[in-house]
């Protein structure tokens, strides 16, 4: 709202200061100005992104140094962990590929934002409500459960807030001036609708017992199936065939693989309990969904794969692109290592130790990182026709990929390590001692991507302030940069 | 009519996320398994309920897991105190699972830090709490001297409740 504000203002106030006719040089701040809303989500989900590597970090070194920040309640291991957590879902994949979706969704539609206004507002919104459940969280108001400790009232501010996004897209929908729904509009109807059905259910309960850990398993699994991932593959689906200038590998492959999603995926939540003291046919239904999740997966990695084969070459030159391919590995990846957790016999190795951890940072690093960075890149360069630094962006690139290896190495290779011992009479604090060089590397490994994180956000901040006239030099005039 | 074709989509995955709905979390609702606690289960007492907030609020559920499941990794734990049933948990709100195990399992803490014990048992979890490094040098787990006399009571009430009101196992073959 009031940076909108500002943004005019200072269009007005350089049209009263240029006295002889010229090229507007702010041009490009003029599409900046339709783009509003999705620059605040997406910029808030960078944000977030580096708030929860920070804490992260943090957690990670307390795992073998539990005397660092000792003492502090709200810095308490119980307690960052969680608000770690709920940043990266709520905070970075969240908004920043909601920020994907605003850019996407007027492209696609061929229509202009419904209310640019109102993103702008709901992002605000929705930065102020995870700061305030984060801080609850820390004061020690969590409600305990997992993907659900943000307690009341901010809990119900995302419902409320998603419920605003989601009218604002769908309205967008309803004025659209082209027909056809690529795959990627799929996806976010995907995202949007449900939302508030399963987010109000596993926020907002009174369950006890079994019944309660059935229900915080449906209500989280969506999040990341129905939620998330629908989101990142939008934003793939989207980027990927623009990076290569290539259509779609196969619209009918894309067809199969998001109803086959949206029919397993919500089906998963249970997989979280197989072995647990739940009734059988809740391991069963979710163990079948987690194994029939090959079907989609394998759909996206035909696709995917189908589109960058003979576009190889573009890998070199264009960073973004290859950001994407590692999104696309990523997810890949992680979708089959999930489906493969679900094995029982594999579960009752590996259930309850770190490899769980590695699955999902795969996830989240692996898909949700590169995918956004991707997204990043190819807006500064493709939408803004800004050139950032190569050099700092090819650091950024292979730093990020030692953090992801170093990290999820680490912890698979401990996991399976633990696993093992567990089945051979071992307990968990008879392996304790035997994580600590595993967790020393993941702390390595997160400072890396924190690094990499860092020169990410200093070439975008470089690019976006100092650019604009770089960009347009041959049409703008030295003196008229201010 | 501009939506024309946004709804069978809409109606398609509606179906779809319905299905999935009543599945897992209408149907659990109506099963007895669930829905019945187990035979001399014990509901919490007031200072039980206090000290499992203080659980709950410290984050202490992710790393310590409560389910013993037939599994080999659990055999230890199995034939000690039984493998766990979904009517042990009729009382729990919220449900503390769990789903890592960076410390032991906690569900039959009550068994080996036994009320009967006296002091010593409430001596031994009131100082583990305060520094975990004063009785194992190796452990990970936070100090928390930040909580008042009373918090660490309610706790050590809480953890002494787990799992103390099962029968013993008694074996079968």
């Amino acid at each position: 709202m009031t940076s909108t504000q500002t943004n005019s203002d200072t269009i007005t106030q350089t049209k009263v200061l240029s006295t002889q006719p010229q090229p507007n040089p702010f041009r490009i701040h003029a599409l900046e100005r339709t783009d509003h809303a999705m620059q605040v989500w997406l910029f808030s989900g960078l944000f977030w992104l580096t708030i929860a590597m920070i804490i992260g970090i943090i957690g990670a070194v307390k795992l073998f140094y539990p005397e660092f920040l000792q003492s502090v309640p709200a810095l308490a291991y119980g307690r960052l962990r969680p608000v770690h957590v709920n940043i990266g879902i709520f905070g970075f994949m969240s908004m920043g590929y909601l920020g994907a979706a605003f850019y996407m969704v007027p492209r696609l539609t061929q229509a202009p934002l419904f209310s640019e206004t109102l993103g702008a507002l709901t992002a605000w919104g929705w930065n102020f409500n995870l700061l305030g459940g984060c801080l609850a969280i820390m004061m020690g108001f969590s409600k305990g459960k997992e993907y659900s400790e943000i307690p009341f009232p901010f809990d119900m501010g995302f419902g409320l807030l998603e419920i605003a996004v989601a009218g604002n897209i769908f309205s967008t929908f309803v004025q659209r001036r082209e027909q056809r729904l690529y795959v990627s509009l799929w996806y976010i109807l995907l995202a949007i609708i449900p939302f508030p059905i399963y987010y109000t259910l596993g926020n907002a309960n009174r369950f006890s017992g079994i019944e309660d850990a059935i229900v915080n398993w449906f209500y989280s699994h969506n999040l990341f199936g129905i939620w998330l991932t629908t989101l990142g593959l939008a934003t793939l689906y989207y980027i990927v065939p623009k990076q290569v200038k290539k259509p779609l590998y196969s619209h009918t492959i894309s067809f199969v693989g998001f109803w086959t999603l949206a029919a397993f995926y919500p089906w998963n939540g249970g997989h979280h309990v197989i072995w647990g003291p739940v009734p059988m046919w809740v391991m069963s239904a979710s163990v079948t969904a987690s194994l029939a999740m090959f079907v989609p997966v394998f759909a996206t990695i035909v696709n995917f794969g189908g589109t960058a084969l003979g576009a190889l070459s573009v890998l070199k030159t264009d960073v973004s692109y290859r950001f994407s391919i590692l999104a696309y590995l990523g997810y890949a990846g992680a979708s089959l290592w999930g489906s493969s957790l679900a094995i029982m016999s594999f579960n009752a190795k590996i259930h309850f130790t770190y490899m769980t951890i590695a699955h999902v940072h795969l996830g989240f690093l692996g898909f949700g990182i590169a995918g956004l960075v991707a997204f990043t890149y190819f807006y500064l360069e493709k939408s803004r026709k800004l050139s950032y630094s190569q050099s700092l962006a090819e650091w950024h690139f292979w730093l990020t990929v030692l953090g992801i290896v170093g990290y999820v190495a680490s912890m698979a290779a401990i996991g399976l390590i633990e696993g093992n011992e567990w089945e051979m009479g071992n307990s968990p604090t008879g392996t304790m001692m035997l994580r600590t060089p595993y967790n020393i590397v993941r702390a390595i490994s997160g400072g890396m991507l924190l690094v990499g994180q860092s020169l990410f956000l200093w070439n975008i901040w470089q690019t976006l302030t100092t650019s604009p006239a770089s960009a347009e030099k041959s049409l703008v005039p030295e003196n008229s940069q201010n | 009519m501009r939506y024309i074709r946004v709804f069978p989509i809409i109606i398609g995955l509606s179906i779809l996320f319905g299905l999935a709905f009543s599945g897992l979390a209408v149907a659990p609702a109506f099963t007895s398994s669930i829905t019945v606690p187990s035979v001399g289960l014990v509901a919490y007492t007031p200072s039980e309920l206090k000290g499992r907030h203080i659980y709950t609020r410290e984050g202490c559920v992710y790393c310590h897991s409560q389910q013993v499941r037939s599994v080999k990794a659990d055999e230890n734990l199995a034939s000690t105190y039984g493998i766990s049933k979904s009517g042990d948990y009729y009382y729990d709100r919220p449900h503390l699972l769990g789903t890592a195990r960076q410390g032991p399992d906690l569900s039959n803490e009550g068994q080996i830090w036994r009320r009967e014990i006296g002091e010593p048992a409430r001596d031994y979890l009131i100082g583990h709490f305060k520094n975990p490094r004063d009785y194992n040098p190796m452990s990970i787990m936070p100090s928390f001297d930040y909580l008042s006399k009373q918090e660490l009571s309610d706790l050590t009430d809480y953890i002494q409740s787990l799992g103390a009101w099962k029968s013993p196992v008694e074996s079968s073959s």
